[in-house]
């Protein structure tokens, strides 16, 4: 009989409830617009300047060229900025957002300059357009040459107001290039610019990677005669042998909190990977097979590495535990799998497959599911590296047989190539966040 | 609810399919380790013909100068198999002769270089170009020649003898070369 | 006879369980409770809303008028108007619509007459040939005529629909909405709300993280002047309620009237964003 009360308890709230919605439920489940439109206009001088509009003009083609690849925006048209786009107005009681409003725009970017004895300061605001409201206010101030510097820093704080993750805009990118005949080591910035060499080994230089903690790089030279791993402090200069046990010393790789190198050694005969401290002592042998180990990438975690092996016949991806050095298949489709880069959201691996002659990339998630493919087409990329956002690859293509450096989504869009067609560049890697 | 909830099910036991399939992806079986078939050189009895001639010392000399330098320009190179480190044939019949001339000159001492062709990973390249080095060196010391006179190095695919992009150029480059260094 | 029928019917009832009766009395008893129970006022008559079917066009936007150009529209709009309905204020700016998307005119497209090329060898087979071309250009043509036929009834009925005064709930839809009082049929209000405040929401895919999902109460008066919104619930990502906003901020004023005033819950989520 207590059951029969509460089924009829029930019943009647049942009934009241279904009464009770009245307003309509929708459900959106995509944006209508799948970017944000933006309205970008040029920098104009500030009170008490000397006026240079070539100022201008470079840091607009910065801007934009980052702004774009971020595949965030929807520029608009600046042939159909008003009147506002001409007024300095930085505050926001001083834009006419109705203006902007009628250009669609979501967004926009407004700054003015002021070079004063050398040095140059750059204003800049970004504004919601929709609610008037400031997004982000910056000043920079620097020499007249850093133009280039201050606009991708901005790109990257325009990345962070709109997604809440700074942009790898400001950072540098090493490289190997051929352009003086032999393959020495190359910095340059994220677009391309500002290239500068840092080796002068005149023999082989191979495969850089950033320690993410100091300002430093390690490659591999045959500068003694052995493929030896070094190490270069970026701005001193200072060059020293990090590990140069007979036979390899390749594929060095830093952990996340930069205390260790993983790297490849074949003091055996055979080559296998090792973990070594910073000072070149060896910490630990993580691989024992007489098949080919090489290419390690770590995880974010830093407790594994994923590595090329040959073991099962082919080249694959293979995953070892740092700890209990167990090591799991990772790809099992194709038959050439290499240069695998673990991303540092920890997601996903991307990873260069040989397939009909030519080498594309493809990302995988650590567990093996989700193996697809990212870049379609002739040209052979190669050694993808991530951004230190997890949001771009930088990588090499050797597209028309100008091997260089390509940047782009870390979805396969937007690519882009950002060096020389004619150097033979390859083995990117991108520095962490100076 | 229910509905819902068998389709959960029928997800799962999908799932729990999918899961046990990849699991039992036949893995590639590992490539037996290559039975190298020796070849005995069976040396013809020649009847030994004993010249008797006094020796200076410069006449040695020149005699081990004029071996070293056979091996120096005589040693020839070996060519391999796309993604292989297993001597040929024809690399092990010329690998004889390069054992013969090396044992001639006993003070030479020798680099062997293993170079792959420009497809495939440079990281992998390079470890395949140690591993056919290696190969070379060990099967030169079952030819009787002292392993501690012979060092490997694995250049990759870094030095390729031609650069251009097509069959003939990579059957070229995937190799192992000697140097003679004193 | 009548004594053993009632032995048998003993015999019957003794076989029975003891507790058997009492049980099917319960049981008629509970079988009724539930009619019963369903006519009393204990038990409110719930009328169940029937969950709104929304129409939407996955292909084409909304256009004001789909139909342009076509002949039936033409004589449609010839019509005296059925319920003219004075204007109540003055139109609100309009965006000039870029996009006009005239709908595909249906045509009948006269399949080509595969003539063959071929030298012709016997007369035979050429008089053979000539009667199969024949043939098929006889069907093509009862086929235009049935098409014809088609589209004069459907334009026809066209004009009948639209005579016969329907009450739409959205009274000066533009042309093109499902129930709108238009020369066609055109979509529910609610879609076509729906279909509005999606335009106005931009959101970079780039932008997302993880799967944020937020509810927002958006409160339209009957001329389809938002009159407050509210957030039911927040996505905890900051970047994706500040685009819910810029898109709410936006719809501000929708391009038509409501049939009455209208409150709307809208679930804003990534889910067919992410899962391509």
């Amino acid at each position: 009989m207590k059951y029969f009360k509460a089924f009829i308890v029930c019943i009647a709230l049942l009934g009241w409830f279904s009464n009770v919605a009245s307003a309509a439920r929708i459900e959106i489940s995509a944006p209508g617009e799948k970017t944000i439109p933006l309205a970008i206009t040029r920098l104009l001088p500030m009170p008490g300047t000397t006026v240079s509009s070539a100022v201008a003009v470079e840091f607009q083609q910065v801007l934009l060229s980052d702004l774009e690849l971020s595949g965030l925006f929807d520029m608009v048209d600046s042939a159909a900025f008003l009147s506002d786009a001409n007024k300095l107005g930085l505050r926001s009681n001083e834009i006419d957002f109705y203006q902007w409003r009628l250009l669609a725009t979501d967004a926009l970017i407004k700054g003015g300059y002021k070079i004063d004895s050398g040095r140059l300061t750059v204003e800049l605001r970004l504004f919601d357009v929709v609610t008037r409201r400031l997004l982000s206010g910056r000043r920079y101030v620097g020499k007249l040459t850093d133009v280039r510097k201050i606009a991708h820093k901005f790109a990257d704080q325009i990345m962070l107001s709109l997604t809440g993750e700074k942009g790898p805009f400001a950072t540098k990118i090493a490289y190997i290039s051929k352009r003086t005949g032999r393959k020495e080591l190359n910095l340059m910035d994220v677009d391309g610019h500002n290239s500068v060499r840092l080796t002068a080994h005149k023999t082989i230089v191979l495969n850089p990677d950033f320690s993410p903690t100091r300002k430093e790089l390690i490659f591999t030279s045959y500068r003694n005669g052995n493929p030896d791993l070094f190490r270069k402090e970026i701005y001193t200069g200072r060059e020293s042998r990090l590990s140069l046990k007979q036979g390899l010393n390749i594929g060095g790789r830093y952990s996340p909190d930069g205390r260790e190198v993983a790297l490849t050694l074949s003091k055996d005969k055979n080559s296998e990977l090792y973990l070594i401290g910073t000072d070149g002592t060896i910490h630990q042998r993580l691989t024992n097979h007489w098949g080919i180990d090489v290419d390690p990438s770590w995880n974010p975690e830093g407790d594994k590495i994923a590595f090329v092996s040959d073991r099962r016949g082919n080249p694959h991806i293979f995953i070892v535990d740092v700890h209990s050095l167990e090591v799991t298949r990772l790809t099992h489709a194709g038959k050439y799998n290499a240069t695998p880069a673990w991303s540092p959201k920890g997601d996903k691996i991307v990873y260069a497959r040989l397939d009909k002659g030519v080498f594309n990339l493809f990302t995988i998630r650590p567990d093996g599911s989700e193996d697809r493919q990212i870049t379609f087409g002739a040209g052979n990329k190669e050694h993808p590296r991530w951004s230190p956002d997890g949001r771009f690859l930088v990588y090499s293509n050797d597209l028309n047989k100008d091997k260089s450096i390509w940047i782009m989504r870390a979805d396969g869009t937007g690519g882009r190539r950002i060096s020389a067609a004619t150097a033979r560049d390859s083995h990117p890697a991108w520095s962490g966040r100076w | 609810m229910q509905k819902l909830t068998i389709t959960g099910l029928a997800l799962l036991f999908a799932l729990s399919l999918l899961v046990s399939g990849c699991a039992k992806t036949p893995a590639q079986e590992d490539p037996m380790p290559e039975e190298k078939t020796i070849i005995e050189e069976v040396k013809q009895q020649e009847p030994t013909v004993v010249i008797d001639q006094a020796i200076t010392e410069e006449e040695a000399a020149a005699q081990a100068l004029a071996a070293e330098k056979a091996a120096a320009n005589g040693l020839v190179r070996i060519q391999f198999d796309f993604d292989q480190y297993v001597l040929t044939d024809s690399a092990k019949g010329i690998l004889v002769s390069n054992a013969a001339l090396l044992t001639a000159a006993p003070a030479v001492q020798v680099l062997i270089e293993g170079h792959c062709d420009e497809r495939g990973s440079d990281e992998y390249n390079l470890a395949l170009g140690e591993k056919r080095a290696l190969a070379t060196k060990s099967y030169l010391v079952s030819l009787g020649v002292a392993a501690d006179r012979m060092s490997v190095i694995s250049y990759g695919e870094e030095m390729p003898i031609d650069a251009a992009s097509n069959e003939a150029a990579w059957s070229l480059n995937r190799r192992a070369n000697f140097k003679v260094k004193r | 006879m009548e004594s053993s029928r009632k032995q048998r019917w003993q015999q019957l009832i003794s076989m029975i369980e003891p507790g058997f009766k009492r049980m099917l009395v319960i049981s008629v008893a509970l079988h009724l409770l539930v009619p019963i129970l369903y006519y009393t006022p204990l038990f409110p008559q719930a009328k169940i809303d029937k969950p709104p079917v929304y129409r939407v066009n996955l292909v084409n936007k909304i256009v004001e008028n789909p139909q342009a150009g076509r002949p039936e529209a033409v004589v449609v709009k010839k019509k005296p108007k059925v319920k003219p309905k004075p204007k109540v204020k003055p139109k609100v700016k309009v965006k000039p619509k870029p996009k006009l998307k005239p709908k595909v005119k249906p045509k009948v497209k006269p399949k080509p007459v595969p003539v063959k090329a071929k030298p012709v060898v016997s007369q035979v087979q050429k008089n053979k040939q000539l009667s199969t071309i024949e043939k098929m250009k006889a069907k093509l043509e009862r086929e235009a005529a049935a098409e014809a036929q088609k589209q004069k009834i459907e334009a026809l009925k066209a004009a009948l629909a639209a005579d016969s005064k329907i009450d739409s709930p959205v009274k000066d839809a533009p042309v093109g909405m499902l129930d709108g009082t238009g020369d066609e049929a055109g979509i529910s209000a609610i879609a076509a709300v729906r279909e509005f405040i999606q335009q106005q929401w931009s959101f970079s895919e780039y932008q997302a993280f993880g799967s944020p999902e937020a509810e927002v109460k958006l409160v339209y008066n009957q001329v389809g002047t938002m009159l407050h919104y509210t957030f039911v619930t927040k996505s905890g990502n900051d970047q994706f309620d500040k685009s819910l906003i810029r898109a709410i901020v936006k719809s501000k004023q929708l391009p038509q009237d409501l049939p009455r005033a209208m409150d709307f819950e809208i679930i804003f989520n990534l889910k067919d964003m992410l899962d391509q």
